[in-house]
């Protein structure tokens, strides 16, 4: 997998290319800002750009606008925004355009170093991964008289590990289920949530975030 | 064939064109001179001073354009007169403008020697050359005219031609006499007429001007006096004469001073203080007037009724009835705007902290973190790689918790609530890599928000002459006097700070929402003075 990473603080810039490297990720291009991002990705063509939503010159959302401008000269672009902190505006912006490849993840997730891999995997190969802490703000907006009511405690977990974009497998594993009764809750809430099932895993996390961001 | 260059030059006659100017102008610059201060010496206690001055000046500056473009065309020297300085606002102000200005006096410097000195190069670069003239041309012009040298008759042909000799040396002499007094000019010329790129003084304070002019007032009036009197008393003393000096130079002494006098003793309504007390003066000298002359008909008393009105016109303006809403109004406007100040000051504050969270700390954090994660997948394989990891990792945490505390810091320093200014100066001083002289004379101390500017008015000029300024060394000083403390932060480096600039401004809102100023000197090429004043209550 080869991958282009765009952050300007140089201490998290060679961390961040150590971790990937060490874990086998070819880390082909670490820049610093919006522009060399976008330059880097049109020569590199990487599988992924990991990417800082704060860049200068302006320190606001350089990174996230200069990905989305990546992405439409070379579409294939699978992009991962790490941020300080998590706007659930930021999400939706990188989420418009449909389609997969796509993650948002607050900074601190890096930690946990397996979980962080396993999301720049799934996100390298088209899926899709949203920080737990967006699918809380999503789930907190909700109306009250929500078909989210309905589901039972466990489907309302199942649920929210879908929308960060897991597959069941993963969902399965972190909730200690069999694949079987996690594919049994997912029918379950989509079937609630009168979202059609899909054979997709990302078209069913697109599906699900459309649903939480109260846009069917 | 070097001597006679000058005489086969174009230059010299272009210079001659120069100095022979000077015969007129220096009739012009006469009479200008005379007028302008004459007329200013006369209207010196009226308010019709400032027009007169104006004026006086225009033309003094107009009178500079013309000879700074005499010098350039045709002594080809560079001259570019500074162009006139727009006037401070109000009577004191305009007056101190003028007369305050160094380039009005180097001009009239110049006027004053193109005049003088100028008739004199004027006339010898014309009669010279003349004169020389007038011998080679002997032979054709004796038997016209009478040419004798003392007793010696050019009055025959042969004897004629002895003189062309003569004139062709004083031609070559001429040419090099022109040479002489243009090159003298050439330099006279710009450093008087030009801006010579100085930055103008800042006008100084104008009672301390006042003040310091006061003994050579008393000095002048007592020694044209004095004399006066004593040639009075050695020739017939039939009439006090003497008074007509004792008089008017008593007028100018006596307004001098009671100006002094009002400008140091009171604080508000400085003007019409003066004004009042100028008039009165002059009220007087004009009784003293009437005393020591015809005694028949009391004509002061018009121009005490006009001066009365007049006051009494400037008292009502200065006492506006409604001044009391308008001082309100006034005030509310200087507590909008700084209070908007403050909010943006704390405003620039709050994104400064929050970048260095982002920056610093966090991303420490964060860093820290991914080495741990990796240690910790090392652990197994890797023990050496991983205890590597863990090692910078430690010293990761040390570093994020000194950015803390930083950070901390800049916010409001601990020890400065705890122990006060000089303990918190004392502690950035320790901390600053160049060498800074402080010192603190509170006995008590001020309010804790009047603490906190000072500290970061001391702060933000110390950082800028670190930083900015390429200081030796910096000087610290905070006093409090009837009721105001003053911050002074002054540094020896290259100056040239912007008053504008993120950090001054920054604390320019902070001090202006206490109600104080902020002052910054830092021309070009130094020294920066940066100086805040706070009011503290008592």
């Amino acid at each position: 997998m080869r991958v282009v990473i765009a952050e300007d603080l140089v201490l998290l810039r060679d961390g961040l290319t150590r971790l990937l490297r060490d874990n086998g990720i070819d880390v082909v291009a670490a820049v610093e800002d919006g522009d060399a991002l976008v330059h880097a990705v049109l020569l590199e063509r990487p599988d992924l750009a990991i990417v800082d939503v704060r860049l200068p010159p302006t320190f606001q959302d350089e990174g996230l606008r200069a990905a989305l401008e990546a992405r439409r000269h070379v579409p294939e672009t699978a992009i991962l925004i790490l941020s300080q902190y998590v706007e659930q505006t930021y999400a939706r912006e990188l989420l418009a355009d449909g389609r997969g490849g796509t993650g948002y993840l607050l900074k601190d997730r890096v930690i946990d170093i397996p979980q962080f891999l396993d999301a720049v995997r799934r996100v390298a190969e088209g899926g899709t991964a949203l920080d737990p802490e967006v699918v809380a703000q999503l789930f907190a907006g909700r109306r009250a008289a929500d078909p989210l009511e309905q589901l039972t405690p466990r489907e309302r977990e199942v649920l929210a590990l879908m929308a960060e974009g897991r597959s069941n497998a993963g969902i399965a594993e972190a909730l200690v289920l069999t694949v079987g009764a996690v594919e049994k809750h997912t029918a379950s809430i989509l079937a609630k949530l009168g979202l059609a099932p899909s054979e997709s895993d990302h078209r069913r996390v697109l599906a699900v975030l459309a649903y939480l961001q109260g846009r069917d | 064939m070097l001597i006679v260059k000058p005489l086969l030059e174009r230059r010299t006659y272009r210079e001659l064109l120069f100095l022979a100017g000077g015969l007129p102008l220096a009739g012009l610059w006469l009479g200008l001179m005379l007028a302008g201060w004459i007329s200013a010496g006369v209207l010196a206690v009226t308010p019709l001073l400032v027009p007169v001055l104006i004026g006086f000046r225009g033309l003094t500056w107009a009178g500079a354009r013309l000879e700074a473009s005499l010098a350039s065309s045709l002594l080809g020297v560079e001259v570019q007169p500074p162009p006139l300085r727009a006037g401070a606002a109000g009577y004191w102000g305009r007056i101190r403008g003028i007369l305050g200005e160094a380039a009005f006096w180097r001009q009239q410097t110049y006027l004053l020697l193109r005049m003088t000195l100028g008739f004199g190069t004027g006339l010898a670069a014309v009669v010279a050359p003349a004169v020389s003239l007038g011998l080679v041309a002997t032979p054709i012009t004796y038997r016209w005219t009478n040419t004798n040298f003392g007793s010696w008759h050019a009055d025959t042909l042969p004897r004629a031609f002895a003189l062309v000799p003569a004139g062709l040396v004083g031609l070559v002499l001429s040419a090099w006499l022109i040479r002489a007094f243009a090159a003298l000019w050439a330099r006279l010329a710009p450093p008087l007429l030009g801006g010579s790129g100085e930055t103008e003084r800042s006008a100084p304070d104008p009672s301390s001007v006042f003040r310091a002019a006061l003994p050579y007032d008393a000095a002048f009036f007592a020694a044209v006096n004095l004399i006066t009197l004593v040639v009075w008393a050695l020739t017939r003393r039939a009439y006090f004469w003497p008074e007509w000096t004792l008089l008017p130079l008593g007028l100018v002494l006596g307004v001098h001073a009671w100006s002094v006098v009002v400008m140091e003793r009171v604080r508000a309504r400085r003007a019409l203080l003066i004004h009042a007390g100028a008039w009165l003066l002059l009220e007087l000298f004009l009784v003293a007037v009437w005393a020591v002359t015809t005694r028949a008909y009391v004509w002061p008393v018009w121009p005490l009724l006009a001066f009365a009105i007049v006051v009494a016109i400037h008292a009502v303006a200065e006492y506006r009835p409604w001044a009391g809403r308008a001082v309100l109004t006034e005030r509310i406007g200087v507590l909008t705007a700084t209070r908007a100040g403050a909010v943006d000051a704390a405003e620039t504050e709050l994104r400064r902290i929050e970048r260095d969270l982002h920056d610093g700390a966090q991303a420490r954090l964060v860093a820290l973190g991914m080495s741990i994660g990796l240690a910790e997948q090392k652990l197994a394989d890797d023990p050496e790689g991983a205890r590597e990891l863990l090692s910078e990792a430690r010293l990761g945490a040390g570093e994020a918790l000194r950015e803390l505390r930083d950070l901390a810091r800049g916010i409001h320093p601990p020890v400065l609530s705890d122990r006060g200014l000089e303990a918190a100066l004392a502690a950035l001083v320790a901390r600053s890599p160049l060498p800074v002289g402080v010192s603190v004379d509170l006995e008590t101390r001020p309010p804790a928000s009047v603490e906190t500017a000072a500290y970061f008015v001391a702060a933000e000029g110390l950082a800028n002459a670190i930083k900015h300024a390429q200081a030796t060394h910096v000087e610290i000083r905070i006093g409090r006097d009837a009721g105001v403390v003053t911050v002074v932060v002054a540094d020896d480096g290259a100056g040239g700070a912007d008053p504008a600039g993120g950090g001054l401004a920054g604390i320019r809102r902070r001090v202006e929402a206490l109600d104080g100023t902020l002052a910054v000197e830092s021309p070009a090429g130094g020294p920066t003075i940066v100086r805040a004043v706070m009011p503290c209550g008592s």
